[in-house]
């Protein structure tokens, strides 16, 4: 990276109001220069590795636990995690809601380093509270327009051919109080409501062959056997809203992923997740995949439930109301640094982060360290799935400016992140759900790192 | 495999086919043999509560705004509020009405907390389902078919949906006129098809905005 790059810090007296269709004009423009071999920036590599190194010189200590026996085996059964990753944990936010029996928690990202959530860090959200369903008794009920209404026990469920796969769930709401302005210092709540996990359970096409559903079924939906019995109608091929108009092509597909998961990480779910069983729905809003389901009926027109004409919508600025936007779009952020992991000193980092898409598998990811204008292709570190988080990585020498840092993800259909101020041009502030925009974080002189937006990008 | 004739992919979508030829390659009908019950309309009835937006499957029984007054006062204005305003935190039933909402939301005012029956709820059946299967919040789902309708109706008398002379019933629920009806839409998603700019991808300073407030993390 040259050093004029490096010298490209924010200015407080920057340009205003720069119009969307200059900005794509902007775009066009600069994709073409990049093919005629103008200068590509690179995030890293400008440091001359010349931080002096300090020199320890005192005598190594024995260490506090050189000397003493430790716990036996099974004096923890289920075992839990260092004492020292107390801070580790999920957290809401007090003034969200009312409640916490209709709330939200978040995933603590900036403390994960995989791309798979634990499941005690899985991100919880309740309309009425967690339930203890007893698995014993527990039962699925498939009906509506099929051959054979059947009713399923767990054992029923855990004989039949079982499928995994690793995927992500995803609030649709993750980042929603970022959409006015900058407001969370952490990145545990500007994009805390996305976890993954790998998943067990029965695919839903087989349960459909079983049972027989007719082929003039459009619709299926879900329920939950918790106090808000929580229902999601689902599209399949050929499904029309309310209105007769059709349900985008690629969401009336997204059912083929489906499962009814009873597995967690290799675990049961827990109770905060659905146990014993709940309904995955890959790619599309988390509230879709119902938790501790109890019934699935094919149908050939939406409920339009409560959650999708009151909840999940969205107040567009020509006046309509968005319905039924089910997809998660692709969104990355960066978790290292981020403003819970600040730079300790100037030297080598590495700039490290997650992305995911709720169309299939992420292609490309892409770090800016200057607000944006230039940009590298960070390596993906294997595996990458669909639907699914990947890792993604790229050297980052720090010399002790000003950064503005970010990532942009593109995913296998070519999607590639918008910026906030695109989304908001045509979704307006009061939108709330799928904000799936690139996130800025600035690195200040001190090595602290904050929360941003950039106004005119 | 004779079990595709039934499935939705034998209906001639040959991609769908294909893939789930090879996804459950070697999973034959037999592997389901035996397991679990079939279950007749009639046993799955107690469940079968879910109401369309239409009305379909409105449970038959009726209650007007006037019954629905006392079992409201009892049971919801203490998180509502008597006059639906909201209470401690918990949604209004009834936010600005329309179109008085959307000049709002186009002036750029917060549109949350703003929502009501009578500027974001599609269809009069779905706030029957929701009351009935999910309110009150500490009791979900303990209030009979008459008392639901009777609530229903108070709550869309608040919303200045219906009468104080009105009868809600599965006979009339459908019809009921909500405001905001004719305002959805269906996803048209993606708004944004960029492309993946990689170098100069803008020539002005970034103008950078932190909080305005710091600190409401907790
Ligand atoms: C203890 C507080 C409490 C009481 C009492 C209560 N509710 Fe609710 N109500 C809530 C909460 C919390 C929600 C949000 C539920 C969710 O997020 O799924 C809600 C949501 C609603 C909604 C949807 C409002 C919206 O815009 O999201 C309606 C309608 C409603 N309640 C009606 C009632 C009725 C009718 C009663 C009395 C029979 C009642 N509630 C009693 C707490 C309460």
């Amino acid at each position: 990276m040259s050093e004029t790059t490096l010298d490209q810090t924010p200015q407080s007296d920057a340009r205003e109001g720069v119009a969307s269709s200059d900005r794509r004009k902007f775009l066009r423009k600069s994709v073409a220069l990049a093919a005629s071999g103008a200068a590509a920036a690179a995030a890293g590599n400008a440091y001359a590795g010349d931080v002096k190194l300090e020199t320890v010189t005192e005598p190594l200590k024995p260490g506090a636990t050189r000397n003493i026996l430790g716990r036996g085996v099974v004096s923890v059964p289920y075992g839990m995690p260092s004492k020292f990753e107390k801070h580790v944990v999920r957290r809401n936010v007090s003034w969200l809601t009312a409640d916490t029996v209709a709330s939200i928690s978040f995933t603590p990202w900036q403390d994960l380093n995989g791309i798979i959530t634990p499941n005690g860090l899985h991100f919880e959200r309740h309309h009425a509270g967690a339930v203890d369903v007893d698995p014993e008794t527990h039962q699925l009920v498939i009906h509506g327009m099929v051959d054979k209404p059947m009713v399923f026990s767990m054992e029923d469920l855990k004989r039949m051919p079982s499928h995994t796969a690793i995927h992500f769930l995803e609030c649709p709401a993750n980042g929603a109080m970022e959409w006015r302005g900058v407001q969370m210092d952490s990145m545990q709540f500007t994009h805390g409501m996305m976890a993954c996990s790998e998943w067990t359970g029965v695919k839903l096409t087989d349960l459909m062959e079983y049972v027989g559903v007719d082929p003039k079924s459009t619709w299926l939906y879900a329920e939950g056997t918790d106090g808000s019995a929580l229902q999601r109608s689902i599209p399949m091929e050929g499904a029309k809203d309310q209105f007769g108009e059709p349900i985008p092509a690629d969401q009336c597909d997204m059912y083929k992923d489906a499962m009814i998961a009873y597995a967690q990480n290799g675990e049961a779910l827990r109770p905060e997740n659905g146990y014993p069983i709940r309904f995955l729905l890959p790619g599309c809003e988390a509230n879709m995949s119902i938790k501790w389901l109890r019934r699935i009926k094919f149908v050939d027109k939406p409920l339009v439930t409560y959650q999708e004409t009151r909840h999940y919508i969205e107040p567009l600025p020509d006046g309509t109301i968005r319905q039924f936007s089910l997809v998660n779009e692709t969104n990355s952020v960066i978790n290292y640094p981020c403003p819970d992991n600040q730079m300790k000193g100037k030297g080598a980092y590495e700039i490290r982060g997650i992305a995911w898409s709720g169309r299939g598998k992420i292609a490309h990811v892409d770090v800016s360290v200057d607000g944006g204008k230039n940009w590298q292709e960070a390596e993906l570190v294997q595996p990458v799935m669909s639907k699914c988080v990947t890792k993604f990585k790229l050297p980052f020498e720090w010399n002790g400016d000003e950064h503005l840092i970010m990532s942009r993800a593109t995913d296998e259909t070519g999607y590639v992140q918008p910026t906030l101020m695109q989304l908001r041009n045509v979704r307006g502030t009061n939108s709330i759900y799928h904000k799936n925009s690139i996130q800025a974080w600035k690195i200040e002189k001190t090595g602290e790192v904050k929360n941003v937006q950039i106004e005119n990008f | 495999m004779s079990k595709l004739k039934t499935s939705k992919f034998g209906l001639g979508l040959a991609a769908g086919v294909m893939a789930l030829g090879l996804s459950t390659a070697g999973i034959a009908a037999d592997e389901f043999n035996g397991i679990g019950a079939k279950i007749t309309e009639k046993a799955v009835e107690p469940w079968d509560i879910s109401v369309f937006y239409d009305g379909t499957n409105l449970p038959e029984g009726s209650g007007t705004v006037e019954a629905g007054q006392n079992p409201y006062d009892a049971k919801c204005a203490m998180c509502h509020g008597a006059f639906g305003e909201g209470a401690e935190g918990y949604p209004k039933m009834a936010g600005d009405p329309m179109p008085a909402f959307i000049k709002s939301l186009k002036q750029g005012l917060d549109g949350v907390g703003n929502r009501g029956v009578n500027n974001a709820w599609g269809h009069a059946p779905t706030l029957f389902d929701m009351i009935k299967r999910h309110m009150p919040f500490y009791a979900p789902g303990t209030m009979g078919v008459d008392e639901s309708y009777a609530v229903t109706c108070y709550v869309l008398n608040l919303g200045g949906i219906v009468p104080m002379d009105f009868t809600c019933s599965d006979k009339t629920l459908a019809d009921v006129d909500m405001p905001a009806r004719d305002y959805y839409v269906t996803d048209t998603r993606p708004d944004v098809d960029n492309e993946r700019c990689m170098s100069d991808c803008y020539d002005y300073d970034p103008k950078v905005v932190g909080a305005v407030v710091t600190g409401v993390s907790e």
